[in-house]
């Protein structure tokens, strides 16, 4: 990969360790994809936010880079933490996470990273269509490449503030036109109606891909919530960082191959994604974070019903989107549901508040919280999902 | 018994490290289907599930699920749970950038078929060489 003498001093070290291990990682992920060069992005997504996912070795690799003084070179923003910092008192009260909690985000922050901890910053600020990003989060990419049209390959944690403290990123991987055409038709033979069944059908894609980019036949018109969560759930279970839903067939179609995908394979992700048939302790809505509609749709569903004494409703959200929603977090507030931000069920302690079975709506949730949570899960509608929480 | 001998695949994080092979037909996530506290596989339905990684030559055919995962690779090493050394089929960049922060040594390319778990396999990450040095009867 070429690199200018700027870049070179850089990887040489002569601008202090934290920009060469940043350098490193961006030639090595260069080298290894065949990239050409490294190109300038407009703005950067961190993940490796919360406690709970990246443990303690991960805390001193972060200080470490924070402490040398080191300030990104573009706008870049954080994935969520584990802790709700506006609603303490629902989260695990514990002073040694909330300690280790503050020392990430201070370091990120000493960065120059704004602490907007969110998976859903494109709400608050939508990226540039055809713009260069480094975003990690698998969901957040997913959707920044197939319904906001910018250009990110799928970061990991490390490697997107790299690019945030370098201002580039290696050209490979779907920064290349080239590398953006669908290679596989799925045929969606199957009634899609709640966000839910996308994320089933996304599910069920994400198992048969490998790293496949697929052109999604037969979707009616999926709202941009869908498509959210449709992306985050190929994502969950696949490799992919991008997918076509509604764009003519590619040139090439005809050489494509066809999978089809019928209600039955829909029915059975379903059923792959719950664990149990208990009654659930806690209902988990916001995964992704939740935009402004989908606060105003639980808000609506909810509005003079009340959330039963032995479940704890929660809807995960941005602040910004909090704020902007406030009358429906109101309605829903009112009902005894909790409207949370910085945070998510998956990414904070829920075994510790004794939440044992989970439901949620989202299939990103249900896919990961059997193991990183150690709780069962129901998956469900929306509207089951309220219908389960409310006692009237 | 005649082993396969010399593999060879893409050099990715240099470094020397002999080992007894962990095999996986499975895409491995490491967030959430790695415990980070004892570097076993938690996955659910994955073959490895309650096999500890730690000092295995791991092989599996790539990474899958969260990109938290680089950092995991991070803590496991700083825990000395690590695997010794990572062979893949193809490279994911999540598994690469936790290969090169952790510092083990790692090379894709390789068809994993050819090794099973228990053999007693050299990986040269820096020539991106896998040898199968070792077999049990």
């Amino acid at each position: 990969m070429y690199l200018s003498r700027e870049e070179e001093r850089i990887y040489e070290g002569e601008e202090g360790w934290a920009y060469q291990v940043a350098m490193k990682i961006l030639v090595k992920l260069g080298d290894l994809f065949n990239a050409d060069r490294l190109i300038p992005i407009e703005s950067a997504h961190v993940s490796g936010v919360s406690y709970k996912t990246i443990g303690d070795a991960s805390i001193d690799f972060i200080e470490a880079l924070s402490r040398t003084g080191a300030k990104v070179r573009v706008e870049s923003t954080l994935n969520p933490a584990g802790i709700d910092y506006e609603h303490p008192e629902e989260m695990i009260g514990l002073p040694e996470i909330r300690e280790k909690q503050d020392r990430i985000i201070r370091a990120y922050s000493g960065m120059g990273i704004k602490p907007i901890l969110t998976c859903t910053p494109y709400y608050m600020k939508r990226p540039s269509e055809e713009a260069h990003l480094a975003w990690a989060e698998s969901s957040t990419v997913m959707y920044a490449n197939s319904v906001l049209h910018s250009w990110t390959n799928r970061e990991g944690g490390p490697s997107a503030l790299a690019a945030a403290l370098i201002g580039k990123t290696p050209n490979y991987g779907v920064h290349r036109p080239e590398n953006r055409r669908a290679d596989v038709i799925v045929k969606v033979e199957a009634e899609l109606e709640d966000d839910s069944d996308y994320g089933a059908l996304g599910i069920h894609v994400g198992r048969i891909l490998r790293d496949e980019i697929p052109f999604l036949d037969g979707l009616p018109h999926p709202s941009e919530s869908s498509l959210k969560h449709l992306g985050a759930a190929i994502a969950s279970s696949g490799m992919s960082s991008i997918f076509y839903y509604k764009t003519p067939y590619p040139k090439s179609s005809d050489r494509l191959e066809i999978i089809r995908v019928d209600a039955d394979d829909v029915r059975r992700a379903y059923e792959s994604l719950s664990t149990t048939s208990e009654k659930p302790d806690m209902v988990y809505i916001g995964c992704p974070h939740c935009s402004a509609e989908e606060i105003r749709d639980v808000a609506k569903k909810i509005k003079g019903r009340k959330v039963r004494e032995d479940v704890k409703l929660w809807i995960c959200t941005s602040r910004y989107v909090r704020e902007r929603a406030a009358e429906h977090v109101r309605m829903i507030e009112a009902a005894g549901g909790k409207v949370l931000v910085d945070t998510c069920a998956v990414v904070t302690w829920i075994k510790e508040l004794e939440v044992d079975v989970l439901m949620t709506n989202s299939a990103k949730t249900a896919f990961y919280a059997p193991t990183m949570n150690g709780v069962e899960t129901i998956y469900a509608s929306l509207d089951e999902c309220i219908e389960a929480s409310c006692s009237n | 018994m005649e082993l396969p001998g010399e593999l060879r695949g893409r050099p990715i994080v240099e470094g020397i490290s002999r080992g007894r092979a962990l095999v996986s037909g499975n895409p491995l996530s490491f967030l959430g289907g790695v415990n980070p506290e004892t570097g076993v596989v938690i996955e659910r339905n994955h073959d490895l599930n309650g096999k500890c990684i730690k000092n295995a030559i791991l092989c599996f055919p790539h990474g899958h699920g969260s990109t938290v995962g680089s950092y995991v690779l991070y803590s496991l090493a700083r825990r000395g749970l690590a695997p010794k050394a990572i062979v893949n089929e193809r490279a994911d960049p999540v598994v690469v950038v936790g290969a090169v922060i952790a510092e083990i040594p790692m090379v894709d390319q390789i068809d994993i078929s050819n090794i099973r778990t228990g053999d007693i396999v050299e990986v040269d990450g820096g020539k991106g060489i896998v040898r199968i040095i070792g077999r049990k009867e």
